[in-house]
């Protein structure tokens, strides 16, 4: 259904990159890169849309 | 989902690179009418009841979807469009600074998990600006490329490291430094130059001051004045010859190939493995006039260019003056 948020996929095993990105936070309710907050959906089709919007109270 | 029967590649043994095939893309929207937009926010009740955009939200920031018409897809790489704002008429250039700034980290979060992928060895992100370089949806948007091998010109640059000993970007930044007549832009974090032997008129190179490997490896006030830079510019270029200004950019960074892996090298470790910079290959060489890849540039691979980069530059750095 489009417009359903939908879980972010599992992370992969550790490495460089894994490690480079702990900037970017993830919690069960939340995930965002930066200042970014991450919105995960699937649309009607089953292809993966992602909105970002700038979270303003979050510190970079 | 696109019928991954129609995407394949094969290789060109003469020139010694992958051809990619995608039939599908041969029906890929075509300039449609301004109020059929599919990378506009989906708002019923504004004479278009029924048309769903790609987007199926009422507004949005930035939006990264799966392109319908893919070059590449799972298990063989990825091919993503990324939506600068729901704002039809804007265009990099005129975004708010934030959101510039935020589409840095976009492109960050894109390039750390598509890069993660075992099935990923080069993260390519990219924008055709205008119809003279192919573009067929004019909403402000770019596109990411997950391709499933290491494309030539990533290859190049790896090569350059080799030749030069080191880190290529590093060493031209350097260069162009010391020279400073093709300088059109610094900040904290960033130098714009036109490089040394520009291929294209108003070929423009934006380069990290530091080396960093990718995205990943900046600071957050590096990204901010990467942004700062870029628009810049975007800005000056539409400012020479007052007029919309297309180019291709492209985002280039360091291989992902083995990330993934246990064991396996990480992206950008080695000294020299890739340095963040961003190209942009403008068509024009006259405010009316094309820059065509003819028979040298595509039968014999030399460009035979018709202005000198360093008066270019001159140009360039006056229109960035100009337009600040």
């Amino acid at each position: 259904m489009a417009g359903e948020p939908v879980e972010p996929p599992a992370s992969g095993d550790p490495t460089e990159i894994g490690q480079r990105t702990r900037q970017d936070e993830r919690t069960d309710q939340h995930e965002r890169t930066g200042p970014v907050a991450i919105a995960r959906h699937v649309k009607d089709d089953g292809r993966a849309l992602i909105l970002y919007t700038r979270d303003t109270r979050a510190r970079t | 989902m696109s019928d991954r029967s129609k995407i394949g590649q094969r290789f060109a043994e003469l020139r010694g690179e992958e051809v990619v095939y995608a039939i599908h893309r041969q029906e890929r929207t075509f300039l449609p009418a301004r109020d059929h937009c599919p990378l506009d926010a989906t708002r019923p009740g504004e004479g278009r009841a029924g048309y769903q955009t790609e987007i199926p939200f009422p507004s949005f920031e930035i939006a990264v979807f799966d392109n319908l018409f893919p070059a590449f897809q799972a298990p063989h790489g990825a091919a993503e469009v990324v939506v600068y704002t729901d704002d039809h008429d804007a265009s990099f250039a005129t975004l708010a600074p934030e959101r510039a700034e935020a589409l840095m980290w976009v492109w960050r979060h894109r390039y750390a998990e598509l890069g993660a992928r075992a099935d990923v060895d080069y993260v390519f992100i990219f924008e055709n600006r205008g119809v003279e370089v192919g573009v067929t949806l004019h909403h402000p948007h770019g596109q990411i490329y997950a391709f499933p091998f290491v494309p030539p010109v990533a290859a190049l640059e790896l090569a350059a490291d080799r030749r030069l000993g080191g880190c290529a970007p590093c060493a031209l930044l350097e260069r162009e430094l010391e020279d400073g007549r093709r300088v059109i832009h610094e900040n904290d974090a960033v130098v714009v130059y036109v490089p040394y032997a520009a291929r294209w008129a108003y070929e423009a190179h934006v380069v990290m001051r530091e080396h960093r490997p990718s995205l990943l490896d900046c600071e957050p006030e590096e990204l901010r004045l990467l942004a700062a830079a870029l628009q810049a510019l975007v800005r000056g270029y539409d400012a020479l010859f007052e007029r919309i200004f297309p180019y291709v950019m492209a985002v280039h960074q360091a291989p992902t190939v083995g990330a993934s892996g246990a064991g396996a090298a990480p992206a950008g470790a080695e000294t020299g493995r890739g340095h963040l910079h961003v190209e942009f290959y403008p068509p024009l060489r006259t405010a009316d006039k094309l820059k065509y890849l003819a028979g040298s540039e595509q039968g014999a691979g030399t460009f035979i260019s018709d202005t000198l980069p360093e008066e270019s530059a001159g140009k360039l750095r006056e229109a960035i003056e100009r337009a600040a």
